[in-house]
């Protein structure tokens, strides 16, 4: 039985950042599930499980620390790595979130290299594999 | 008190003012009342929401009010352990605000009216207090006046409002720092590579645009205009603007009237003539059809 690869979500509503992430990604032998929307990343989170979640604050259909507590509420996810990654390099955000459990605070503009790290350092995501004379 | 308007009762950030040389200008903390007929909403309760609850009070019309917190600082909330509306039997207050549920908002503003920092609790509120779950509700109506919430740049959960009036949009956001990410990416963009940079790029741009969804073509913008360019420079991150980001903004975004609000208390009336002048200057520079104004502590505009 093949081990079920790392489940990366991401939460934010700008495109780019989302583009960011996927480049960010694609050496990883990952899933990455995007959410533009935070309540629909709730309802899929009501069911769904996560490795490690990114999550913006600043978006339009819920602030991503008012989801982070409504995700806590969630026995499942009561314990699931989060990291924000938002432009609100503010003391206040980065208490509120380490409160509701937050593993880490990435402050945008955010490096394709700093993504990778952190992923390889909460997770066990490997390389892809090299394909044929690569 | 009649008829359909919002009027500036309080107009400073931070802290209030209440100096001889800043009273042209007005001396008390943020509070915008919105008016139509009897209707009546009430946008943050700084000080000035104490001048207004003095009056409210005699008023025989009208007992029943909206209050739209945009946060929970101090210059947002200090008005109202003295807002002699929720003392009164017979007055119903609605409160709507941040958070996560209703019951964060009557924790936030039960938090300063306790031992040993107030006398009396909101416990002694007679008036009918509710307050508004805000994850259920991304537009409602207070009679005729309809309004909707949108998240800003600012410490914390922070709101602005869009509230319509008789066709009239005005826009209250009262903390949002502007450009903040946009400085970030300048100051780091050499650390990225040229994929990372086009990207960078483009996110500036969308930035750019999502600061300006809110304030599209309104009528009435009331913003943000904490600093002048040297104050920002040391307080970038404080969650405020820098008064001609707030200016560019409001033209780039086509806003009929700005009202440079949030004023920092350390500008006497002289300061504010200052950041007055130069704001019509610099939108007659770009030829704008944006009028900009001092939001001005007891000014009414009307909204027809």
């Amino acid at each position: 039985m093949t081990k079920p690869l790392t489940k990366i979500i991401v939460i934010d509503d700008s495109k780019t950042s989302i583009s960011l992430y996927k480049l960010s990604i694609e050496p990883l032998d990952v899933e990455l599930v995007t959410f533009e929307s935070p309540r629909a990343a709730l309802q899929y989170l009501g069911d769904g499980d996560a490795s490690l979640i990114f999550l913006d604050i600043l978006m339009q259909d819920m602030d991503g620390l008012t989801m982070l507590k409504q995700l806590r509420e969630l026995d499942h996810h009561s314990e699931t790595q989060v990291i924000m990654a938002t432009s609100k390099d503010y003391a206040q955000d980065r208490n509120k979130a380490k409160e509701l459990g937050a593993i880490d605070f990435l402050v945008k503009p955010i490096r394709s290299q700093e993504i990778r790290e952190v992923i390889r350092k909460y997770t066990d995501a490997p390389d892809k594999q090299a394909g044929p004379g690569g | 008190m009649t008829g359909r308007y919002f009027q500036f009762w309080g107009v400073r950030g931070s802290y209030p003012a209440p100096f001889e040389s800043h009273l042209k200008t007005g001396g008390n903390t943020s509070c915008v009342e919105i008016r139509s007929g009897n209707d009546l909403v009430i946008c943050d309760a700084g000080t000035g929401i104490v001048p207004l609850g003095n009056i409210l009070a005699k008023h025989e019309d009208i007992r029943e009010a909206t209050v739209l917190l945009t946060h929970y600082h101090w210059d947002h909330i200090s008005g109202l352990p003295f807002f002699l509306p929720a003392f009164a039997p017979g007055w119903k207050l609605h409160f709507f605000g941040p958070g996560g549920n209703a019951r964060d908002i009557e924790d936030n503003l039960a938090e300063q009216m306790r031992a040993p920092y107030f006398p009396v609790e909101t416990e002694t509120w007679l008036a009918n207090i509710d307050y508004l779950d805000p994850t259920q509700r991304a537009r409602f109506d207070v009679g005729d006046i309809n309004i909707e919430h949108f998240n800003v740049h600012h410490p914390g959960s922070t709101f602005g409002y869009r509230i319509s009036v008789n066709g009239k949009v005005v826009v209250y956001a009262s903390d949002n720092e502007l450009s903040f990410l946009a400085h970030f990416i300048e100051k780091r963009k050499m650390e990225f590579d040229e994929a990372e940079r086009r990207l960078l790029e483009d996110m500036q741009n969308e930035q750019n645009q999502k600061a300006l969804d809110f304030m599209r073509g309104v009528d009435y913008l009331i913003h943000d205009a904490q600093y002048t360019k040297e104050d920002y420079a040391e307080k970038r991150g404080w969650g405020h603007s820098y008064y001609l980001d707030a200016v560019r903004a409001a033209d780039e975004a086509g806003v009929k009237h700005l009202f440079l609000f949030h004023i920092d208390p350390n500008y006497d009336d002289n300061a504010v003539d200052v950041l007055r002048n130069t704001a019509k200057a610099f939108l007659a520079d770009r030829g704008s059809k944006t009028q900009c104004h001092v939001a001005v502590e007891g000014n009414r505009i009307d909204l027809g």
